[in-house]
C-alpha cells in the first residue's frame, strides 16, 4: 500500500524551475543594492535595516521550525515523520553558517534598527534595566551564543543522522536522542531570547511574557507549511514516496491546523492581557498598531492569519488534498511575512507603512530565499533523500512488524 | 402486538469474507444494510460508502450558539440593561467577551458532540430487534454479521435471502421486530 505511486499524477517537469533560485538571488540582490543606496541617501539606512531584518526573521523562523520538527521526531520516537526528517535536517543546518552570515548586516546596522543602541543607559531607565544585554557587546555576545547553540544542535543532528545511513548503529539513534533531549530545552530558551532581542527589541520599551511562545508558534507554523509543500513535491516526483504515505500528510495537516490555532491563541492572549491590564507602558505597542494602515494590517492578520486557514484546514479530508493545502501553505508564508512586518515595522513607521518602500523587503526576501534555496538544494542533492537506516523506516513504509520479524528470523537462520 | 420483519441476517467467518460480501450487497443496489463485527474492519467504511458523521455539524452549531448567546448575554447585562463601568473599559468590547464566550463555545461544542452522537444513533433506547436474534451475541466474539433491513426498497424476503446465501453467508435468518 505504501508504494501506491500509481495513484499519483505523473511527476512534474521541474527543469524550468532549476534556474529560479539563481534568478531570485540576482533580482533580489539588485533590489537590495538599489534599496541600500536609496535608503542610505534618504533615511540613513533605516529602511534597509528593517527590511533586511524582516527577511532574515522569515527564513530564520522557517529554519527553527524545521529544527523543532527534527528534535520532536527523535524525542517522540515517531514512525511517520521518518520521510520528512532528512530535508528538515537540511533546513535546520541553514542556521549555520548561512543564516549567521545573513545576520551580520543586522548586527552591523544595529544602531539603525535598534533605537536602544543609540541611547545612554545612564539617562534611560528602560535601557538600564536590561543591562548587560542591552549593550553593543552584549548584543553580539548573545547573538553569538544563539548561533553557537544552533550550530551545535543542527550540525550534530545532521551528522549523526548521516552516520546512521552508513552504519545503522544503535549508537547513532542514542546520540540523536541525546542532542534532542537537552536541545529542546536550549531551543526553547534561545528561540525566546532571540525573538525578544532581535524582533521585540525594535520597540525596546515594550515587554511581553508570551512573546517567545508566540514567536515559537509562528516558527512551527511556517516550518510545517514549508515541510508540507516540499514533501508534496518530493512525493509527486517519487523521491520520498515509499516512506510518505497519504495519511502522513493528514498528520502534517493536523499539526498545521493545531499551530494555526495555537499562534492565534498566543497572539490573542498577548493582546488580551495588555488590553485588560490597560497600562500605558504596554498599551502603546498596540496603540501604534491601530494607526494608519497598521489598523488594516491588524484586520488582515486576524482574518488571514487565523480565520481563513483555520476554516479551510478544519474538514478532515481536506488535509490530504494537495490542491487545497499547497495554496494554503503559500498563503501561510504570506501571512507569516505580514505578521513579522506587523511586529517589526511600526517601530520605524509608527503612523503607517510607506508603501513606496514595499519592494525593498520583497527584494531582501527574494535574495535570501534564492541563496538559501541554492544551499538547501545542494545539501539535498548530496545526501540520500530520506534516512536509510532509521529504526522506524519499515514502519514508515507501512511494512507490518510481523513481516519484519519473520524476515529477520529467516535471515538469522540463514546466517547460522 | 404486530410482528413485523426487521431484516435478514447472514454470518461470515472472517473480515475478508464480510468485506467481499458487503461489496456484493452494495453492488446489488441495497442501501439500508449494516455490518456488525467484533472489531473495526479496515475498508468497510469505504465499501459502505459512509461519509463523515454529521456529529461535527451539530457540535459546530451548538458551539456557535453558545458563543453567540454568551456574547449576547454580556452585551445585554453590561451595555444595555444595566450599563456598568468596570476598570475604565468600554461598556461592550470584543476582547472583553472573548474569554467567557470561548469557554462556553467549548462546552457547547462538547454537549453538541454528545447529544448529536446520541441523537443520530437514535439512543438511548431500551431494545433493538437484533438483540432478539439468538446468534447476534456472536458478533462480540468471532462472527461477522451482515443485516439487510426490511425497509430497503429492494428488499424481498426470498430474493434477499437467495443473495445472502449466494455470497457465502451462513445461518441466514429472518430477524423479527416485536414492537
Amino acid at each position: 500500500m505504501s508504494h501506491d505511486t500509481t495513484h499519483l499524477p505523473p511527476p512534474l517537469d521541474l527543469s524550468r524551475w532549476r534556474k529560479l533560485p539563481a534568478r531570485l538571488m540576482v533580482v533580489g540582490g539588485i533590489l537590495c543594492a538599489i534599496g541600500a543606496a536609496l535608503s542610505y541617501q534618504r533615511n540613513d539606512l533605516h529602511e534597509f535595516g528593517f527590511s533586511w531584518l524582516l527577511a532574515f526573521m522569515f527564513y530564520y523562523s522557517l529554519a527553527l521550525g524545521a529544527l523543532f520538527l527534527v528534535m520532536v521526531h527523535h524525542l517522540t520516537d515517531a514512525g511517520w515523520s521518518v520521510g520528512i526528517r532528512r530535508f528538515c535536517e537540511h533546513l535546520a543546518t541553514l542556521l549555520f553558517p548561512w543564516l549567521a552570515i545573513l545576520f551580520l548586516p543586522i548586527g552591523l546596522l544595529g544602531p539603525k534598527i535598534y533605537q536602544w543602541m543609540t541611547l545612554d543607559s545612564a539617562t534611560n531607565n528602560l535601557v538600564a534595566a536590561k543591562l548587560p544585554v542591552f549593550t553593543t557587546a552584549g548584543f553580539w555576545a548573545a547573538s553569538a551564543l544563539f548561533f553557537g547553540i544552533w550550530w551545535l544542535l543542527s550540525s550534530q543532528l545532521s551528522r549523526w543522522s548521516l552516520k546512521q545511513d552508513e552504519t545503522g548503529a544503535a549508537d547513532c539513534t542514542r546520540k540523536l536522542r541525546f542532542y534532542s533531549g537537552w536541545g529542546i530545552v536550549a531551543y526553547a530558551l534561545t528561540l525566546t531570547y532571540s525573538g525578544v532581542l532581535w524582533m521585540n527589541a525594535t520597540s525596546y520599551q515594550w515587554f511581553s511574557c508570551i512573546y517567545g511562545v508566540y514567536f515559537f508558534s509562528d516558527c512551527a507554523w511556517i516550518g510545517l507549511a514549508t515541510v508540507y509543500v516540499i514533501a508534496a513535491v518530493l512525493v509527486r516526483q517519487r523521491i520520498i514516496a515509499p516512506v510518505m504515505k497519504r495519511n502522513y500528510f493528514y498528520f502534517l495537516g493536523v499539526l498545521l491546523l493545531g499551530f494555526t490555532l495555537f499562534s492565534a491563541y498566543t497572539e490573542f492572549a498577548q493582546y488580551f492581557v495588555v488590553w485588560n491590564a490597560n497600562m500605558p507602558e504596554e498599551t502603546f505597542w498596540y496603540l501604534i498598531r491601530e494607526r494608519g494602515n497598521w489598523w488594516g494590517l491588524s484586520l488582515v492578520l486576524i482574518f488571514g492569519h487565523f480565520f481563513i486557514p483555520f476554516f479551510v484546514l478544519l474538514p478532515e479530508k481536506v488535509k490530504m488534498n494537495f490542491k487545497v493545502i499547497i495554496p494554503v501553505c503559500l498563503w501561510i508564508g504570506l501571512m507569516h511575512a505580514l505578521d513579522l512586518g506587523f511586529n517589526i515595522f511600526p517601530a520605524l513607521h509608527p503612523y503607517g507603512y510607506h508603501f513606496k518602500w514595499v519592494w525593498l523587503p520583497i527584494g531582501c526576501l527574494m535574495f535570501m530565499g534564492g541563496l538559501l534555496a541554492k544551499v538547501f538544494l545542494k545539501k539535498f542533492n548530496a545526501h540520500p533523500p530520506y534516512p536509510q537506516r532509521d529504526p522506524r523506516l519499515l514502519e514508515a513504509m507501512g511494512v507490518s512488524q510481523n513481516t519484519v520479524r519473520d524476515l529477520t528470523e529467516a535471515n538469522a537462520g540463514g546466517a547460522r | 402486538m404486530s410482528e413485523k420483519l426487521y431484516g435478514i441476517s447472514a454470518e461470515f467467518d472472517s473480515p475478508a469474507a464480510i468485506l467481499r460480501a458487503a461489496k456484493k450487497v452494495r453492488d446489488a443496489g441495497y442501501r439500508r444494510w449494516d455490518a456488525f463485527t467484533p472489531f473495526p474492519v479496515h475498508g468497510m467504511d469505504q465499501v459502505m460508502q459512509l461519509g463523515n458523521s454529521l456529529v461535527g455539524w451539530v457540535s459546530l452549531a451548538m458551539g456557535a450558539g453558545a458563543f453567540a448567546s454568551v456574547v449576547g448575554l454580556l452585551w445585554f447585562t453590561n451595555a444595555f440593561d444595566y450599563p456598568l463601568i468596570v476598570g475604565g473599559k468600554p461598556m461592550f468590547s470584543v476582547p472583553m467577551t472573548f474569554v467567557p464566550s470561548y469557554i462556553m463555545l467549548i462546552m457547547g461544542g462538547a454537549i453538541g458532540a454528545l447529544v448529536g452522537m446520541l441523537g443520530l444513533n437514535q439512543l438511548p433506547r431500551l431494545h433493538h430487534p437484533l438483540l432478539d436474534h439468538k446468534r447476534f451475541d456472536l458478533v462480540s466474539r468471532d462472527k461477522f454479521i451482515l443485516v439487510i433491513g426490511a425497509q430497503d426498497e429492494k428488499f424481498c424476503a426470498t430474493e434477499t435471502r437467495k443473495l445472502l446465501e449466494g455470497i457465502g453467508g451462513a445461518h441466514v435468518a429472518l430477524v423479527e421486530d416485536h414492537d
